[in-house]
Parts: structure tokens; sequence; C-alpha cells
């Protein structure tokens, strides 16, 4: 095969250089390296491969985004370190973020070029520039699919789980929902996403009160507040994964878990299984003493929503049969105390 | 006079053959050309269906398709992949797509890949399910629209939405039970590739190799051309004379894995070819070769 066909995802249009003002200070204003160079060696001294991981680059001309990107999630990774770190004891803390956090967590935060220039690596492997080292505004199906496309994005498109998104099937894409502000960030730190402010929400579009029957108005009044959305409107299954670092790799399998949220643990809503297991850290040294601070199971925000599904046709599935709800003897073996805080049995009807 | 009839018969039974993929009582031909849909774009009883993906869409699509995702036409219900939606769903979908029970239904995918070409014939068996008449498929798909530079457009089209009652079709669906009481007397047809029919391959969500009892071999694949465009219909004619006879009145069950591969020639068969009594068994060797009492071969 032709090296301009082997590599056309990588080659850069010489046209592009000409139009496009990013280039307009030469390729090694961001990548570096020795344009004089005469030799590939020489040439590529110094070479930056993700140039805009270093937030100054791009922000030397935006530099309002830089200076809000630095604490977004997308950068900070700051959900990683947090959704596990309460498990931790305050000295297994520090030797998480020394020798787990940034060496493997924190390499898979998003520099810009990742959703702007490139789709991102996935276990080493990336599909090539979005388009022709053009700088894109968004094309999510390039660079969210990618980062998010072993438990969110085939969820949605139905690739995984067998159903499409209702939002989906009527051509939304993950930025219809999820706005600039939550991947750009704001002036605030968030921890998590759960903290995140600007995240979209059902109501926000679907307001409670607007329904068009009879039937979905009474059961929307019933349940607001203390059903999620995703408990009745989940369309199907979802992944789960399990037993992540014990020695054979993490394996996933579709499930569909309702139980109490472990935010409120009053909510009843979609749960997902995390693969935190009790030795997952023990390489690094870290027994996590407190591992039963947390439950194995988080609530999820499943992108598989259908108007109609099996809850929303009958109150009985959950009412009398309480199908799908996490129970005593579902729970994961050697699996967290916290996790019966989860456990919530469906009421009968009056 | 006798050979003046025989010259005839012969005569009509050869135009038949010649007249590509002819159907009479449609508004549409079932297999519609690049060229037809170019010139016929305009008829507002038209409807486009673009079963890619939203992101391919939106990169370019025909002017004037409306885009419905294939998984929102084959779904997994009860633990079997590419089952028809509930028919409340469907009615939405098929609503929300724009289509009414006059409509002009071109169904356009990828012709490129297997899954993508079966899923085109796919839909088009599951509208017809659902009671639309005038079902149709693009020649070699989108693929053979930009190849053959037609004009393209990115503008998302928002349809007018109808209120759609499915009039189910039942005559062209086969459940396992019925199947299984057709064996010995209807054609079954296995429309997987060889070394799934012969046993010595298997997809890892179906419970065993093998086929059903007394299926007979014929590929879907074996319908196109490498670009992906149907075979003419002479040569169609004669592989499915070769599978299943020139009894057009005989009863026909085709099945694959999940049902959607086996849409191909149910829909070749049934609405090309004017095999009369095709049905697609939709559960597939899925659910066939779940239950230890039905009948498998070898």
């Amino acid at each position: 095969m032709p090296a301009e066909l082997k590599y056309k995802a990588f080659l850069v249009d010489k046209k592009l250089i000409d139009a496009d003002p990013h280039f307009v200070d030469g390729c090694a204003s961001c990548h570096k390296g020795d344009e004089k160079g005469v030799s590939r060696e020489k040439a590529h001294a110094g070479f930056v491969k993700r140039p805009s991981s270093d937030l100054k680059i791009c922000g030397k001309c935006h530099d309002n985004v830089a200076k809000t990107y630095k604490d977004s999630l997308h950068f900070t990774t700051a959900g990683l370190r947090h959704g596990v770190s309460g498990r931790f004891s305050s000295k297994e803390q520090k030797i998480f973020d020394e020798k787990v956090f940034q060496k493997s967590c924190r390499s898979c935060h998003a520099s810009c070029g990742d959703c702007h220039v490139m789709s991102p690596k996935i276990g080493g492997i990336t599909t090539g520039f979005i388009k022709n080292h053009q700088f894109v505004k968004k094309d999510d199906g390039k660079t969210c699919a990618m980062c998010h496309g072993g438990r969110v994005y085939p969820e949605y498109t139905g690739d995984y789980g067998g159903s499409a998104d209702v939002h989906y099937q009527k051509g939304m894409t993950c930025l219809d929902c999820h706005k600039k502000a939550e991947f750009h960030g704001t002036a605030s730190v968030y921890k998590t996403k759960k903290e995140v402010k600007e995240k979209p929400s059902c109501t926000g579009c679907h307001k409670i009160g607007d329904e068009k029957t009879e039937k979905a108005k009474t059961s929307h009044a019933q349940h607001n507040n203390r059903v999620s959305c995703y408990a009745c409107h989940s369309g199907g299954t979802y992944r789960n994964c399990y037993d992540c670092h014990l020695g054979k790799g993490a394996t996933s399998k579709p499930g569909f878990i309702l139980g109490l949220s472990p935010r409120d643990k009053k909510t009843v809503t979609t749960l997902r299984v995390i693969p935190t297991v009790r030795n997952t850290f023990k390489a690094a040294g870290i027994a996590m003493e407190k591992y039963d601070a947390l439950p194995n199971y988080w609530d999820a925000a499943t992108h598989n929503i259908k108007k109609r599904t099996e809850r929303t046709r009958s109150c009985e599935i959950c009412h009398v049969e309480k199908q799908d709800f996490l129970t005593k003897d579902k729970l994961l073996k050697n699996g967290s105390k916290a996790n019966e805080l989860l456990l919530y049995t469906p009421k009968p009807i009056k | 006079m006798k050979r003046g009839v025989l010259y005839c018969t012969i005569f009509v039974f050869i135009s038949m053959l010649l007249i590509p993929f002819v159907s009479a009582a449609r508004d549409i031909e079932p297999v519609v050309s690049t060229d037809w849909l170019a010139k016929n774009m305009n008829n507002p009883k038209l409807v486009i269906v673009d079963i890619r993906k939203v992101e391919d869409y939106k990169t370019g699509h025909i002017p004037g398709a409306v885009n419905v995702f294939f998984n929102t036409w084959a779904v997994m219900k009860t633990g079997l992949r590419n089952e028809i939606p509930p028919l409340d769903d469907l009615a939405d979908i098929i609503g929300s797509a724009g289509i009414s029970p006059d409509s002009l239904v071109v169904v356009v995918g990828d012709a490129d890949l297997p899954p993508n070409r079966s899923g085109i014939t796919r839909v088009a068996w599951t509208l017809r399910y659902a009671g639309i008449e005038n079902v149709a498929v693009l020649d070699g798909g989108y693929d053979k629209w930009k190849s053959d530079k037609k004009p393209l457009s990115t503008d998302a089209v928002k349809p007018k939405q109808t209120k759609y009652q499915v009039k189910v079709n039942e005559a062209i669906f086969a459940k396992k039970g019925h199947v299984i009481g057709a064996i010995g007397k209807a054609v079954i047809v296995d429309a997987r590739g060889a070394d799934f029919y012969e046993g010595k391959q298997k997809l890892d969500f179906v419970a065993k190799a093998g086929r059903i009892k007394s299926a007979v071999n014929l590929p879907a694949m074996a319908a196109y051309n490498k670009d992906g465009t149907f075979k003419n219909r002479k040569e169609l004619s004669d592989l499915a004379a070769k599978a299943v006879g020139t009894d057009t009145s005989k009863e026909i069950i085709v099945y694959c894995d999940t049902g959607r591969l086996c849409s191909v020639w149910v829909f070749i068969m049934s609405d090309v070819l004017g095999y009369k009594n095709v049905k697609s068994y939709d559960g597939s060797s899925e659910e066939w070769m779940k239950d230890p009492n039905a009948p498998t071969e070898p």
C-alpha cells in the first residue's frame, strides 16, 4: 500500500496549512523540533507530539478558554481521583496520588487537540486527524465517542445494549445536550461530575407538568424526587465492569440494576457496578483501609433512554414483581459493606 | 399454432427476467437505482430514510433524506437481538420519520459491509411488516449515490410527523413454534455463510453451532455484486431457484443468526422475484439454538 494511503489519517494537507491561521507561525511554533533539520532525527529533535497538553500553547490566543479549562474535569481528571479516594487513609492517598493518579489516571486527560484536532488515543491507538489537521469546532463521533466508547457512546447508539437512545433516534449527539461550559469549564473547580452545575438535566427540556397524557402526568408527579428519570426510562441493559486489577483484567457484561443512589441514599435510580475490588491497588502498596466506606455501585446516568419501557408500561414490574432491584442475595461477593445501604424494596401500590 | 404459443410463452418469460426488479402491485420498484432516485426526489410522496449513524448523516446525505438510525428499527427484546420494536414504539418511529400509509419509502444505508447491506433490507422488511406497501431500497446504497457524484446535503431534515397506525403484516413473520411445525413442509433457508450453515463456525451469542433441521443454504451476500449493488434479476432468480425451487406458492422461511442478514433474501424473494409466501424467522439461530427441543443439524 502506498505510504500516502497508509498514513492518510495522519497527513497534513498543504492547502490547509496555507489557509488556516493556526499554521501561520509554522509547525514548530507548537510542535517544536528543528524546522531546518535535514535528517529525520535532527528535524524531530525535541518534537512535541501533543503540544496542547501544555495549555499555554493554545492559551496564547484562546486565553479565556485555557484559563478555565485548566480546572475542567476533562483536563484534571479529578473525578477519577475523588471517585476512589474515599477508600484510602491519608497515607494511602499520598501513595495513590504519586504512584497511580499521576502516572496512570492523569494520562487520560484531554488536551485541547484531543477534541479539536486529532481523535484521542485509546489503548495507544488513535484513528488519526479528525479532518486533516484542521482545527474543528466539534465532532462528537470522533472525539467524545472515543474516550466514552466503553460505557456511554455505544449504549447511546444502541450498539451496546441493543436499542438506540430516543435522543439519538431524533438526531441528537453528545453536544446537543452537553454544552461548551461543561468541557471548557467555568471558574469553578469541581471534584466530580456530579458537582458540575452546567451539566444537562432531563427536566431542563421535559418540564414536569407539561406531559401530554394523564398517565405520564400522574406518574411523574408521584415519583418526582423519589425516583430518577433513568430508573423508569432507561431502555435496557448497560455495561457493568467487574474485577478490575485482579490480575486477569476487568471483565464486563450487560446488566440493569435498580437501587438507592449512593449519593443521597434515598432516590431510586439505575446503578452501575464499579470494578474496584479489594486488591485493585495492591501492586501500588495500597490496601484500601477504608474500602467499605464506599459501595461497589454508583448511580448511573444511563444513555439509553426510551419514552416507553417495561416500567413505564406497567407499574407491576416494580411494585409487584420488584424486577431488577438490587437485593441482598444479588450483591457482589466480598463486596463493600456499604452496598447494603443501596437496597430498596418497592412498596405495593395503595 | 403450438409452436406460436411456445414462442410467445418463452418471450414473455425472458422479458420478465430482463425487466429489472418489477413488482405489479407496487407504486415503486422494490430496488431503485441512484438515477431513478435523483429524478424522483421531488415526488411529494417520496420519503428517503437514511439508516446510517447520526454523525455520518450529518457529514453528508441525500438531500431531503430523514435520518433514523438502524438500531432504532431493530432492538434488543426478550434477550434477542434485532427484534421488531414494540408496536406503539414502531408507530412512533414511522410517524416521526414522516411516513404515511401512501408514502413511497426508499431505505438508504451504507452498502459496504454485510451488516450494513442487510440493515437496509431489514428496515425495508420492518416497514412492510408495519403495513407500508411501497417500500424500496436504493441499489448500492449511499456508497453508490456518492460514487455516482449525485447531490449531497448536510442540512438535517426535520420531517413533518404523522400519526401512523401499524397494520401488522403477520404473513411475513414466523415465530419459533411455526418453524418447528414447518420442518419437512416448508423450505427453510439459512442465509448465513457456508461455514455457519455447516456448523464449523458460530457467533458468541449463539448457543451452539449448526442449522435448523432440513434447512438449505443460500448466503445473503451471494445476492450482491462487489460494489454493494444487487445482482441482476436473472442471477438472483437463478440463485433462488437453485435453493428453493421455482414454485412461487410454496412456503419459504428464511433465517440467519438474528433476523438481520436473512432479510436480504426475504426481501428479494418476496418483493423482487414474486415468491408469494416468504417469511422471516426473526428469532433465528440466537433463539433456536437456545432451545434443546428445537431440531438441529448436523
